[in-house]
């Protein structure tokens, strides 16, 4: 008897250890829109950036991964007799496609000190859009400064020190505060290459995160190219300049077959206005967005040459003066200064905070960095020197207002100013991030987890306790 | 309260794995210098185990509550932590309440397979917790290419979590039909 209980026991005990081998992980993460969860299948993408200058202009170049070129954004497709919008940003990919490629860095000269330390966890602060708990669009747009006089309506970016408290979105500082941080530095400067809404008309958006994401000064490069009272396009291919072409076909979009290089985007020089009689077939799609040449200091981001998708990959060189002489929307840059940079891309059809972000990189101007951009003379640098690979991984669900709360063992880290490289490399920040996606339940399964094979130990010794006979000690 | 975990970690790591190696020496071999490490089995496994209640005390005020079972790598290590100790515990029960019987038969190897369970369960525990702070061994790559990420919390799913539970009560039901034999 003795004997085949001892067996038995040791054979359910070791099948339980297995079990629990093979069975671990699973049963929790699961995408699930209504609560704004998608997780990417790879956690990283790498990244190669170059820089160089001129004592004039400065340059960026990229080089990242992307399976196919995502040059189209939102759209309007003809169907049943009626425009409708297709492409609307969701969790994850866009089924159909329809969200542009686009690679931004943000960029500080020291006057946010946080941001060389922790890079763009510092910008996500309380119910971010995107986020499972997000804030209220109608409540950002109803806001007295960020709605009202900065004109948001979502949910964006915003910097710790712009709000009382950091932990609430809508506490914000008052305006004559908001302005003498601006004054100071206390700003990130955003430049934003969108593949569809600024690439085709040869710029990057020019931003900047302060109270919120904002634009610089100036015209925009896109506008929205919809007539709500006539619910059709303002404007449509000019089809005596773009060989016959007054609308794309869906067919065409959705399956890859528009060529980049052709016509797709809705430039100005090759637009006209809608005409709603021009025989409209079914399929036939417009994009939501109408290109446009644009001016002042939203327009300071040039592309250099062409940006191009390639084999797999994303090329793109962004060109900017050294000095912009807007020092209240864009960082200058000095010879001799020490900049520091953060990068994102998105690909794959993803919008919002579906994106692979960067840890902060150090960029050295005649100085040692993590990124040293190469002096040249001329009109175009030759890009001799080595890239700085960067790895950059699905940042999840994480907050400033969570790293700095009681929830975050590092919390006291982050108040001595300990980095975040120190602490975490980017596959572990990827997979922490996946996990604060489903904190609750991971952790009651955890707990669940550990109580059972608590029990498990316990049986089991009682088991072998009372299979095996007492013996003189 | 970190340095101080730091500190006394280094005694029950030190006085189980040294207990597994006696374990797996008295397993294999009956001769006088066995049955002299046997002898002294009962008080190692017993300090050993108040250590390890100590250390995983004072490990409870490294971090609060909240952030320790926020984090992955907090919940691995002590849910190995846990599970380590109880182990240990079991096996300084079985040596204690059946003595030399564990040294016969096929029970001398199943006791070498659980010293050796538990001198797994320890270095993963202490791997874990080298990573809370930032010095660690290349135990989570093995790890890693065997299936488990340190960086995720290791938990089951509900159907394993039944399965657990329903073996646990068949290991009770031998215990007591053993118990009556």
């Amino acid at each position: 008897m003795g004997k085949t209980s001892l067996y038995a026991s040791t054979i359910l005990f070791g099948g339980a250890l297995a079990l629990s081998w093979f069975t671990h992980g699973t049963g929790v993460v699961v995408n699930d829109a209504s609560k704004h969860v998608s997780i990417p299948q790879n956690l990283a993408v790498p990244l190669q950036v170059q820089a160089a200058y001129n004592g004039t202009d400065v340059y960026f170049r990229y080089r990242w991964p992307a399976p196919n070129p995502g040059i189209f954004h939102d759209m309007l497709r003809f169907s049943g007799g009626k425009w409708e919008v297709k492409g609307s940003v969701v969790p994850g990919s866009q089924p159909d496609g329809l969200h542009e490629d686009r690679v931004s860095m943000m960029l500080d000269d020291g006057s946010v000190p946080e941001f060389g330390r922790y890079g763009g966890y510092i910008a996500i602060g309380d119910k971010l859009a995107g986020f499972t708990e997000e804030a209220d669009g109608k409540a950002i747009k109803d806001h007295p400064y960020l709605g009202k006089k900065l004109g948001l309506d979502e949910p964006t970016k915003y910097l710790p020190a712009t709000r009382k408290n950091p932990n609430d979105w809508a506490s914000t500082v008052p305006e004559g505060e908001q302005a003498k941080l601006q004054a100071a530095g206390y700003f990130l400067d955003l430049w934003h290459w969108r593949a569809a809404r600024s690439n085709p008309v040869g710029v990057a958006d020019d931003q900047f995160i302060t109270a919120g994401r904002l634009s610089d000064s100036g015209r925009g490069m896109y506008t929205t190219n919809w007539d709500g009272d006539k619910k059709q396009p303002r404007v449509m291919f000019d089809a005596a300049k773009t060989g016959g072409i007054k609308a794309l076909k869906w067919a065409d979009i959705t399956g890859g077959k528009v060529n980049p290089e052709g016509v797709h985007a809705l430039r100005e020089d090759i637009s006209v206005p809608f005409d709603p009689n021009a025989g409209w077939q079914e399929g036939d799609t417009i994009p939501r967005r109408a290109l446009r040449a644009a001016q002042g200091s939203r327009a300071d981001i040039a592309v250099a040459g062409k940006a191009t998708w390639a084999d797999g990959y994303w090329e793109v060189t962004l060109k900017r003066k050294m000095n912009t002489e807007k020092p209240l929307e864009d960082k200058i840059i000095r010879d001799g200064g020490i900049y520091q940079a953060a990068f994102a891309i998105h690909r794959q059809a993803t919008g919002g905070r579906w994106h692979y972000v960067s840890l902060p990189v150090s960029v050295g101007f005649g100085r040692e960095a993590d990124l040293v951009a190469t002096p040249f003379t001329g009109d175009a640098p030759d890009w001799k020197q080595a890239s700085l690979g960067v790895k950059l991984f699905y940042p999840g669900q994480v907050s400033w207002p969570h790293l700095n709360s009681v929830k975050h063992g590092g919390a006291t880290s982050i108040a001595r100013g300990i980095p975040v490289k120190s602490r975490h490399s980017e596959e572990q920040l990827a997979h922490y991030g996946i996990e604060a996606e489903f904190a609750g339940p991971i952790r009651s399964q955890w707990f669940l987890t550990l109580f059972a094979g608590l029990g498990l130990i316990a049986a089991f010794g009682w088991a072998l306790l009372k299979s095996t006979p007492k013996s003189e000690a | 309260m970190a340095g101080y975990h730091v500190v006394l970690v280094h005694f029950p790591t030190a006085l189980w794995m040294t207990a597994a190696l006696a374990i797996l020496y008295r397993a294999f071999f009956d001769g006088p210098l066995a049955q002299s490490i046997d002898r002294a089995l009962v008080p190692l496994l017993s300090i050993a185990l108040v250590f390890g209640v100590s250390a995983y005390a004072v490990g409870l005020f490294v971090w609060p509550f909240e952030a320790i079972t926020a984090s992955p790598l907090g919940r691995n290590h002590m849910l190995l932590a846990t599970w380590t100790t109880a182990y240990w515990a079991l096996l300084l029960v079985l040596r204690w309440r059946r003595g030399q019987a564990i040294w016969q038969g096929s029970m001398r190897y199943v006791t070498a397979g659980l010293a050796a369970i538990g001198a797994v369960l320890l270095g993963i525990t202490g791997t874990l917790g080298g990573h809370l702070i930032g010095v660690y061994t290349d135990v989570s790559q093995v790890l890693r290419r065997l299936g488990w990420e340190v960086y995720t919390t290791f938990y089951v799913p509900n159907t394993t979590l039944a399965v657990l539970g329903a073996i646990s009560l068949l290991l009770v039901g031998i215990g007591l039909r053993a118990r009556r034999a």
